[in-house]
């Protein structure tokens, strides 16, 4: 028991170094190379204010942004039993800008809070939606929902699309392009992200009986525990994390699904004891890329998604054919048997 | 004490799956439910553990109807494992044990709490499996895992729903004789699911065998396990013998089954 419980300081300490590593490089780079946070530091007004208003809020965006949609993952994953869910393979993400576009069509610009708040409630209804159907459907073959689910986004997105095409009058076309690029570099401030960290205490505070439910309603009832009201909760915290993720920093594709992965297979799923490491592997990750967003073509910088995109979309491709061909082979294994 | 009441359970407009059945658990003691597919069974056993609420008659624990038990106080009197769990989490065998004692401390382990793990794991030989992976343990590691989280758990009275599936036959004898273990060592009341009349011949104190959703014998072993109370109750002919004891029930087709080639 001890041994094991220095393994798992070992890879908390790991982790945690890489991530301040990733914090301070992520607050130096900038195309004013002579403001650093030494410049703001010593006192340099210039140097001070760039690096309250840009640096700082950008980086704390991506950290919060990447820890809520890792533990997004995890608890739709937790909540369907299946880990190829997440807000990107469920269609959320498209609910959630469905969401934003429909005050800006009707009512013109709207604040951070206002898209928010429609945002969210179209990703809980769409959600609610989308569990109860495949709950419904019972499906055997674990890769076939995230693959449903990304037919669903793709409907709404259509629906979205068509909306904007109706109202292209208003500019509802720019607004819905711009909505759909995730970046770290949005003009708007990051106030709404702070939103994040509401969920994520939550999640925290109820770490225990998310993990219970993961291993199924029976099991949870066994144990006392309401199972649809903890759903319930979980889905809305999902919900609340994609919405306003979405909001401030726009998708940021992937990082639902591959981060529980990757960091389940070092940390476990017993969530009381890995959440916070999860979301350190998470923001390790989204730091990264937008590291190297921002330098490959230095002092410009690419969209954030466009990397996440790359990196993910290999990552999870990786693990759809594992859980194809392993799926595959137990399959074989056990007529054998 | 638990008591079952005229309880009658139907799925849609009229499929009933339990006809009045009435039932008084024998406590300190194993209870064997037998039966065909379809008999009713697990629905009982889901009923009894408030898992589905009954829809007329009702289940009581001493006296108390268990729809009107809070589920958090429900789950520290009655401990339910369904059949055989398939897993979509990766948690280690402690992680699961710590599970039993959540509607204990709500997640937060005390003392108290963590010394029930500790001998929990011990008392099903699972101390220096603690850390291991579920996913990555034998399919009668995994059981036993479980058994040691219903164990953990610290309730008088456990369910079992066909524990034995999927266990060879080593393991399904391992498992018998930990659920033996804990009623006589612990005095817990036990009632469990079973497949291989066998099993409940050899291992159980009292045999209920149902049929089309009510209870068509109970009693000791020897009582139920003939040949005039489980042909009815399978739809089948059995031959039963005596072995040192206890009755041993053959149910492949007597007249048909061939002797072996060689040794005529």
């Amino acid at each position: 028991m001890t041994k094991r419980f220095f393994a798992r300081q070992w890879k908390r300490m790991i982790i945690m170094s890489l991530f301040i590593l990733l914090v301070v490089l992520s607050l130096e780079i900038g195309s004013m190379s002579d403001i650093g946070m030494m410049a703001a530091i010593r006192g340099d007004e210039n140097a001070r204010l760039v690096f309250v208003h840009s640096r700082l809020p950008r980086t704390i965006a991506v950290v919060l942004a990447a820890a809520g949609l890792s533990v997004a993952g995890l608890l739709m994953q937790a909540v369907s039993r299946n880990k190829f869910m997440s807000s990107t393979t469920a269609g959320t993400i498209d609910a959630a800008a469905l969401g934003s576009l429909l005050p800006f069509i009707f009512f013109g610009q709207q604040s951070g809070w206002v898209q928010t708040l429609f945002a969210f409630v179209f990703a809980l209804l769409s959600t609610l939606l989308f569990t109860a159907v495949i709950n419904r459907l019972k499906i055997r073959e674990v890769v076939y929902i995230p693959l449903l689910g990304m037919m669903y986004g793709g409907l709404i997105l259509a629906l979205s699309t068509a909306l904007s095409f109706r109202f292209a009058e208003v500019g509802a076309m720019e607004f819905l392009q711009q909505i759909y690029l995730g970046s770290f570099a949005r003009l708007g401030d990051f106030r709404f992200v702070w939103i994040v960290s509401i969920p994520l205490v939550l999640a925290v505070v109820f770490a225990t009986k998310f993990s219970i439910i993961g291993l199924g309603a029976d099991f949870a009832k066994n144990l006392g525990l309401n199972y649809n009201r903890v759903v319930m909760l979980a889905l809305v915290i999902v919900a609340l994390i994609s919405a306003s993720t979405f909001v401030a920093v726009g998708p940021l594709p992937f990082i639902g699904l591959i981060i529980p992965n990757m960091a389940t297979s070092f940390y476990g799923d017993n969530l009381k004891k890995s959440i916070v490491d999860l979301m350190l592997f998470g923001a390790v990750f989204v730091l990264l890329c937008d590291i190297v967003s921002r330098l490959v073509m230095f002092p410009f910088e690419m969209n954030v998604s466009v990397t996440i995109s790359v990196v993910g979309g290999v990552v999870f491709m990786m693990y759809l054919l594992r859980g194809m061909y392993g799926g595959k082979l137990r399959r074989r294994k056990a007529t054998v048997a | 004490m638990i008591q079952v009441q005229n309880i009658v359970q139907s799925y849609g407009r009229d499929k009933e799956i339990l006809k009045d059945v009435s039932l008084t658990v024998r406590e300190h003691e194993i209870t064997a439910l037998i039966g065909a597919n379809g008999a009713g069974k697990s629905t009982l056993l889901s009923v009894m553990t408030n898992l589905v609420p009954a829809q007329s008659g009702q289940v009581l624990l001493h006296g108390q109807d268990i729809r009107n038990i809070k589920s958090n106080e429900l789950a520290k009197h009655i401990a339910f494992l369904k059949q055989s769990q398939q897993l979509a989490i990766r948690i280690t065998v402690n992680d699961l044990v710590e599970f039993g004692r959540f509607p204990h401390c709500g997640g937060k382990l005390g003392d108290e709490d963590k010394r029930k793990v500790a001998e929990a794991l011990d008392y099903l030989n699972m101390g220096d499996m603690a850390e291991k992976y579920l996913d990555k343990i034998s399919g009668g590691q995994r059981q036993r895992a479980f058994i040691a989280m219903i164990l953990a758990q610290d309730t008088p009275y456990i369910f079992l729903d066909e524990p034995l599936n999927n266990l060879d036959i080593r393991y399904s004898v391992e498992m018998m004789k930990n659920v033996q273990r804990l009623v006589s060592a612990l005095g817990k009341t036990v009632i469990v699911v079973l497949h291989d009349i066998n099993f409940a011949s050899a291992y159980a104190h009292h045999i209920v065998a149902m049929r089309d959703g009510k209870i068509a014998k109970e009693g000791p072993p020897c009582e139920v396990v003939t040949a005039q109370v489980l042909d009815p109750v399978f739809e089948h002919k059995f031959h039963i013998i005596d072995h040192d004891g206890k009755q041993v029930s053959l149910y492949y087709d007597h007249d048909e089954a061939s002797a072996c080639k060689f040794c005529g």
